[in-house]
């Protein structure tokens, strides 16, 4: 009932901030000028067919899903002061409060997202065939996850702490954002292009899994694409994970791992902490 | 021949190998008696010239036509094979055949080239003919000055390539000319083998192994035609002197995927073609004297594989656009000529204002360089990561200079000229995408609306 309360209580005030409701506008904007792209390409004739749009949407997603989603949920579990005290003053456990907070935020950041998905898809698929829905609905599931898993880190950040500490914890925040986002991947092929074909191959392939960012891309396009997504490197990856289950599994345990260590790590804070 | 084997073994999918050694089979000679068409006794008995009018109907049975006539079918009849071997067996020269619907009851063996017709005859020309369910469509042998025109081919979708034979295959034919046909779910869709000065036009082909397989056979032109879905749009091997233009390599996706491979080819112009999404654009190995220009080479993962193998090749005024990469060289060095082509990534300034920018680009960056020689790299290849790499070497180069760069890349693309449309998409509406989608945006208001709520 409290979680309820809580999460009732998010939704409301993200939904009226501006910043939500911008980045509703920026993301379905922005995912309406990648449906569109196919057209411009080649002097309106379209060279684009569903999975190279879907590419296109999948690399939106991983730049701004988990930039919003950090800062959103920063933004959002530091409150004022005083406000923190009185919430958290009332007889209900510090945890139920967090994570009602986070459901709720998680509900709104998702509603944005389905505006501009559902925009996309309206005009996605006035020309892309049955065997595309599959492939977009998986690129929806991936935005979700990693909105989940970086509303998560948010948490970690910035568990049972105030508006005091919000510049710190927003810096900290874009932090994590770019290195999951770009100075992972840089990481991962620098010393990738400094180990021996084999060893090189499994860090690379290792590298797309426990990076949650990788992990949605990887599954993401597999699911859109299947082995022609990647070229020779699909099949490699489906062989060391196990077939195309045990790909999927692997890729969801890591970014379960994702959600669940965070929240855990939040939720131990959130206890701790000393208002 | 093992030489050759392996080299071509290392340019092609495996799947490609094991059919290398065509060997020619034996002529189907007149069917049985009981295997014959109700049809046959009117061909027995024409006299050579004679125009036979076939009425609309269904006729079972092969045909064995031994006289030089003109067979035009009224109303499509349809042709249904005994399923022994051949539907038609056209072993006479100056023959028509025009108008019909053939069932070869996936009959004969690839032994005996069976086919729904099967010319073995000079000046013969194929009209109009569906053909479906037959190893091969339309079979050439040493049948010179062939016509197959407007005809509609379908193999047996699902079937692997050993398992049924090419849409029209063309053995040893000279001045042969294939027209406006249409060629889906067979082996190749074309294949041309010692067949020389054959024009190939207006045909469109999707769904097959290679759209055309070919080689050894010289003067030859391809125009117009689309070559789609398959593991390669053509490829082409150990000929001289072909042009290709205004064709459609569209959708070559998968594994070593290519639009239009040469390999051991001299002298080939290939002009305002359209390239696009294919995993591969062109590639070219051994190449000699090729002319590349004015093709849109659009959507590949690498639009140009260049073996060091291949010589004085040129890629004039091509537009490159959305590749993922525009270049892969395999040894260390090439000659090939990259002059005036429009690159979509580059976007160095064009202070002179003469519509060629200022500094030549260089055709590789240091995520190519890496993913050279790691397949897993790939999986790296549409992430940010790779993107911030190559744009921080384009500013900052540290890797040894590489041989290979465009001298004057173009600022805008050339225009688009004789080069063809993308198919119309024929996919259409999906109405579950889109009740789903209008779902999303409803959802997501609803919750927008409920929260504004007091």
């Amino acid at each position: 009932m409290a979680f309820t309360l809580c999460a009732q209580q998010e939704v409301r005030l993200s939904v009226r901030s501006r910043w939500t409701q911008t980045f509703t506008v920026v993301f379905a904007a922005l995912a309406l000028a990648v449906a569109t792209s196919g057209y411009v390409l080649s002097g309106g004739s379209g060279t684009q067919d569903f999975s190279r749009t879907a590419a296109s949407l999948v690399e939106l997603v991983l730049l701004l899903v988990p930039l919003t989603s950090l800062v959103f949920g920063v933004m959002a579990l530091t409150p004022d002061p005083g406000a923190a005290q009185l919430l958290y003053s009332q007889p209900v456990p510090r945890t139920v409060v967090l994570f009602g907070q986070l459901a709720g935020l998680c509900l709104a950041l998702l509603a944005a997202q389905a505006v501009g998905f559902g925009a996309a898809g309206l005009l996605i698929f006035q020309r892309a065939g049955s065997d595309g829905v599959f492939g977009f609905l998986g690129v929806v599931a991936g935005s979700c996850v990693l909105t989940v898993v970086f509303l998560a880190v948010a948490a970690t950040i910035t568990a049972g702490s105030t508006s005091l500490r919000r510049a710190h914890h927003l810096a900290v925040a874009l932090v994590v954002w770019f290195a999951a986002v770009v100075l992972f991947d840089v990481a991962a092929l620098g010393a990738a292009s400094l180990l021996r074909s084999g060893a090189a191959s499994r860090l690379l392939m290792v590298a797309a899994i426990v990076n949650p960012v990788d992990a949605v891309r990887t599954g993401t396009l597999l699911t859109v694409d299947g082995t022609t997504a990647f070229g020779a490197a699909s099949l490699a990856f489906l062989r060391m994970t196990g077939g195309t289950t045990g790909a999927a599994l692997t890729l969801a345990a890591s970014l379960v791992v994702w959600i669940v260590l965070p929240l855990g790590i939040a939720a131990a804070r959130v206890r701790r902490a000393d208002l | 021949m093992t030489t050759l084997l392996l080299m071509v073994a290392l340019a092609l999918p495996q799947e490609a190998v094991q059919d290398m050694t065509v060997t020619v089979g034996t002529l189907e000679g007149r069917p049985a008696a009981t295997a014959l068409s109700p049809l046959q006794a009117r061909i027995d008995a024409a006299r050579s010239g004679d125009r036979i009018d076939v009425q609309a109907g269904t006729y079972t049975g092969d045909l064995f036509i031994h006289r030089s006539i003109r067979l035009v079918g009224h109303g499509r009849p349809r042709l249904i094979g005994s399923g022994l071997g051949s539907v038609v067996r056209v072993r006479a020269d100056d023959v028509l055949i025009e108008g019909f619907d053939i069932d070869g009851q996936l009959g004969g063996s690839l032994a005996r080239d069976s086919s729904g017709i099967h010319v073995a005859g000079r000046r013969v020309t194929i009209r109009e003919c569906r053909i479906v369910r037959s190893l091969f469509g339309v079979y050439l042998r040493e049948a010179d000055d062939a016509v197959v025109e407007g005809c509609d081919i379908t193999g047996t979708e699902g079937r692997s390539a050993g398992e049924q034979g090419s849409g029209v295959h063309v053995w040893n034919a000279q001045r042969f000319t294939l027209r406006n046909n249409r060629v889906r779910y067979s082996r190749d869709g074309f294949y041309i083998q010692s067949a020389n000065h054959g024009i190939v036009i207006g045909n469109e082909v999707s769904h097959v192994r290679y759209g055309l397989h070919y080689m050894n056979s010289d003067d030859n032109r391809f125009e117009d035609n689309t070559f789609q879905h398959g593991a390669a749009g053509a490829a082409l091997m150990y000929s001289r002197r072909l042009t290709f233009a205004r064709n459609r390599f569209l959708h070559n996706r998968g594994f070593a995927s290519v639009g239009l491979l040469l390999k051991d080819c001299e002298d080939v112009v290939a002009e305002d073609n359209l390239v696009a999404d294919n995993e591969r654009g062109f590639f070219i190995d051994g190449a000699v004297r090729h002319l590349f220009r004015r093709n849109l080479v659009s959507s590949s993962d690498v639009a140009v594989v260049v073996y060091d193998s291949s010589q004085a090749n040129r890629f004039e005024g091509n537009t490159f656009v959305g590749n993922l990469s525009p270049l892969r060289l395999v040894g260390r060095r090439t000659d090939t000529v990259f002059d005036g082509n429009y690159w979509s990534g580059f976007h160095e300034p064009d202070l002179d204002a003469d519509g060629v920018r200022d500094r030549p680009y260089r055709l590789s960056n240091v995520f190519d360089h890496l993913r050279g020689n790691l397949t897993a790299a790939d999986l790296f290849a549409q992430g940010i990561g790779a993107r911030v790499l190559a744009h921080a070497e384009q500013t900052f180069p540290v890797l040894r200079p590489v041989a290979v760069s465009d001298v004057r890349p173009l600022t805008s693309p050339p225009p688009r000229g004789a080069i063809p449309l993308m198919p119309a998409q024929d996919a259409g509406r999906t109405f579950g995408g889109l009740a789903l989608s209008a779902l999303g945006v409803v959802a997501g208001l609803a919750v927008f609306h409920a929260g504004r709520r007091r």
